[in-house]
């Protein structure tokens, strides 16, 4: 019986851990792909960002070169204007100094411009630079002119040969512009293609997920409804133990009970009878032998039979106390009125019976139980409870069978003290699916309420059929 | 006394008690056996057949009991007096035998003591009890009425239903007791009515049952 038991015990300890590492590699798993996943997702998102500002940046400080490389060109050809229009050579001097600054300001720009430059704009670059050096190189000769050279060629100078300079440098500044916003554009084509990469990332991390948590899930399903299986297998078990336990102490009473029954009777019938008859054989043998017997044999007679009717009364009060005869003759009433009597005359006790419609062929449990209940609540009275006045009253209703048993005796704590008898009193009640009250107070008397369900037309309720008398009425 | 034999049924299932009884009874001049049996069923058949003036029955005998057996005799001889033999020194039980229509109820340990008494005032359709049980019923009665401190409620009754008391309790008919007393039958009617309302009593049996107890008939 318990090997197997044990044995059981490692296997489901086994299975147990195997669950529990499956959980846990399970969810860890899930969690993992969870964690990564968010922790790449937030570098990509970094990286598309900075990317993102780089280009931005990029695309603004080289524009930003830009516009700077064209109002210096515009601000150089407002110089070189001034310069040649100039009648005044200290002004005019002052004009060319500041034309110098422009072109060195030119210079340092071109210079900044060309070091942003990805190496496809490098074309354009050489282009822009040779184109603004030959400008410069243009405007080398004004300088040595004299204020009549200025006056007279410096109109015609400027219109045939700075201007369309000027244009040339801007045409080229504007396609080099148009190109970066072309970059630009294709850096967030880039910046688009990482995002989009990034999604369809999420997408499959998302999926993977999603499928690993369903697994997970339905596993833990599983399991947790195959745990839920066996616990309540174990629980209906348990149930059925507990029934098993409660019929078996059913079936204990009942068998102490028949047992109680027999020996009575037995005792009642049998060796009460033969006693009897040997009684009425003495005393035919004392009449029949009148006179003729001696003294001395009729005190031997009369000491026999008063032995014998001594071991009568043994017998009867054996029988009685066992479980007496009128239980099963007459009745639960007339039993309890015996009870009553009997507590009557050896107890100091008044104890009083009353009953309303209690059929005399109540099923036997419900005697039994009644009567036994009676009989503990008596002991109890008289022993400790040193009670004077005891009042039973029995009362049969439609559906139920109720008992109330009061004394005014010293009362007790009826929730700390719970002997054996009470316990008897309370299994014999539950046996019947009956309600068992003990209402007492220190001091004060005690209570006993009891109440069965009992439907009086034959089907007794929630209980075994009782076992039918065989012998009725004992003598 | 009639010359007429008493003519008596015996019924027990114990061979050794009827056998002793038997011997008694046969030795009693006046008195005649009629049949025996050894169970319940056979003593119903028995009576029935023989038509004895007492029957003599165990209280417990196999087949049926005595008491069940004395119901049946009673409906198919009302005429027959009915003595139960019983070891049980119990109220309830001659309660029920006497609501059964037995008229005594002896114990078994003494039958054989006041058995002859027994037939022979059951035949006149008086009740019998063992001296045992009267004495009992007598002292169970003083202690209960000592116990509650109640007044006697046979102090309540009036001398003429008393009188009445004791002769219903001797087994006198209402008409009987018209007839001895020199009353109406109504009027026997009425004082029976009254007393039994006074001693709380509902039937014949608890009257002569009470009667044992207040000691107005043995």
């Amino acid at each position: 019986m318990w090997i197997p038991a044990v044995a059981e015990t490692r296997g489901s300890d086994r299975l147990l851990l195997s669950t529990r590492f499956a959980l846990t590699a399970g969810f860890g798993g899930l969690l993992v792909i969870v964690a990564l996943g968010g922790m790449y997702g937030i570098r990509v998102l970094q990286k598309i960002r900075r990317d993102e500002n780089q280009i931005r940046r990029q695309f603004l400080a080289k524009n930003h070169a830009l516009n700077d490389l064209r109002s210096q060109l515009y601000l150089s050809g407002t110089y070189v204007r001034d310069y040649l229009l100039e009648p005044e050579t200290g002004r005019a001097e002052s004009y060319r100094a500041s034309l110098g600054e422009v072109h060195q300001q030119m210079e340092t720009a071109l210079e900044s411009f060309g070091r942003q430059l990805e190496p496809d704009q490098a074309e354009h670059y050489t282009e822009l630079s040779t184109e603004l050096s030959d400008y410069w190189r243009i405007l080398g000769p004004i300088f040595k002119w004299d204020a009549g050279q200025r006056r007279r060629q410096g109109y015609a100078f400027l219109r045939d040969e700075v201007f369309p300079r000027r244009a040339g440098v801007l045409a080229i500044a504007g396609r080099i512009e148009s190109l970066n916003e072309l970059q630009l554009n294709a850096g967030n084509h880039r910046v688009d293609y990482l995002l989009s990469e990034f999604q369809s990332l999420l997408a499959m991390i998302l999926v993977a997920t999603l499928l690993l948590g369903s697994g997970m899930a339905a596993f833990s399903a599983w399991k947790i409804l195959g745990l839920e299986a066996r616990a309540h297998a174990q629980y209906q078990e348990v149930v059925g133990a507990r029934k098993q336990l409660a019929e078996l102490s059913a079936r204990l009473v009942q068998a102490q009970e028949n047992e109680r029954r027999k020996v009575s009777r037995e005792l009642h019938d049998e060796v009460g009878q033969a006693l009897s008859a040997v009684l009425v054989e003495l005393r035919n043998w004392s009449t029949d032998s009148g006179t003729q017997a001696d003294a001395q044999s009729r005190g031997h007679v009369e000491t026999v039979r008063e032995l014998v009717e001594n071991a009568v009364r043994v017998v009867r009060n054996m029988a009685l106390l066992l479980r007496p005869s009128m239980l099963d003759d007459l009745g639960l009433v007339p039993a309890l009125r015996w009870q009553a009597r009997e507590a009557s005359k050896q107890t100091s006790m008044d104890v009083s019976v009353a009953a309303e419609l209690v059929s005399d062929d109540l099923p036997d449990e419900y005697k039994t139980c009644i009567y036994r209940v009676v009989q503990e609540a008596l002991h109890n009275c008289s022993r400790h409870a040193r009670a004077t006045r005891v009042d039973i009253r029995v009362q049969q209703e439609p559906g139920r069978l109720s008992l109330f048993i009061q004394d005014d005796g010293q009362g007790f704590d009826a929730k700390q003290t719970k002997g054996l008898g009470l316990l008897g009193m309370e299994e014999r009640v539950n046996r019947l699916a009956g309600k068992y009250q003990i209402h007492s107070v220190p001091g004060s008397g005690t209570i006993v309420t009891i109440e069965l369900p009992f439907s009086s037309n034959g089907k007794e309720p929630a209980t075994r059929g009782h076992e039918k008398d065989p012998n009725p009425v004992s003598g | 006394m009639d010359m007429k034999k008493i003519r008596i049924l015996l019924a027990d299932d114990h061979n050794i008690m009827r056998r002793g009884l038997r011997l008694l009874l046969e030795k009693q001049a006046g008195f005649e056996m009629v049949s025996e049996a050894s169970d319940g069923r056979e003593a119903v058949e028995r009576a029935e057949a023989t038509n004895p003036d007492v029957a003599v029955l165990d209280i417990a005998m196999p087949n049926m009991s005595g008491i069940e057996a004395a119901q049946r005799i009673t409906a198919l001889l009302p005429h027959a007096g009915i003595i139960i033999l019983s070891m049980h020194s119990d109220e309830g039980y001659v309660l029920r035998v006497l609501k059964a229509g037995a008229k005594g109820y002896l114990l078994k340990d003494s039958a054989e003591n006041d058995l002859i008494e027994a037939i022979k005032a059951v035949r006149q359709g008086k009740a019998f009890f063992s001296p045992e049980i009267s004495k009992l019923l007598a002292e169970d009665y003083v202690r209960e009425v000592k116990k509650r401190g109640a007044e006697d409620s046979y102090e309540l009754l009036t001398s003429r239903e008393r009188e009445i008391l004791h002769l219903l309790a001797e087994g006198k008919s209402n008409k009987d007791i018209a007839t001895s007393l020199n009353l109406s039958l109504y009027t026997v009617e009425t004082h029976r009515r009254n007393l039994q309302d006074k001693l709380n009593l509902h039937s014949l049996a608890e009257l002569i049952l009470y009667a044992v107890r207040k000691g107005v008939v043995s």
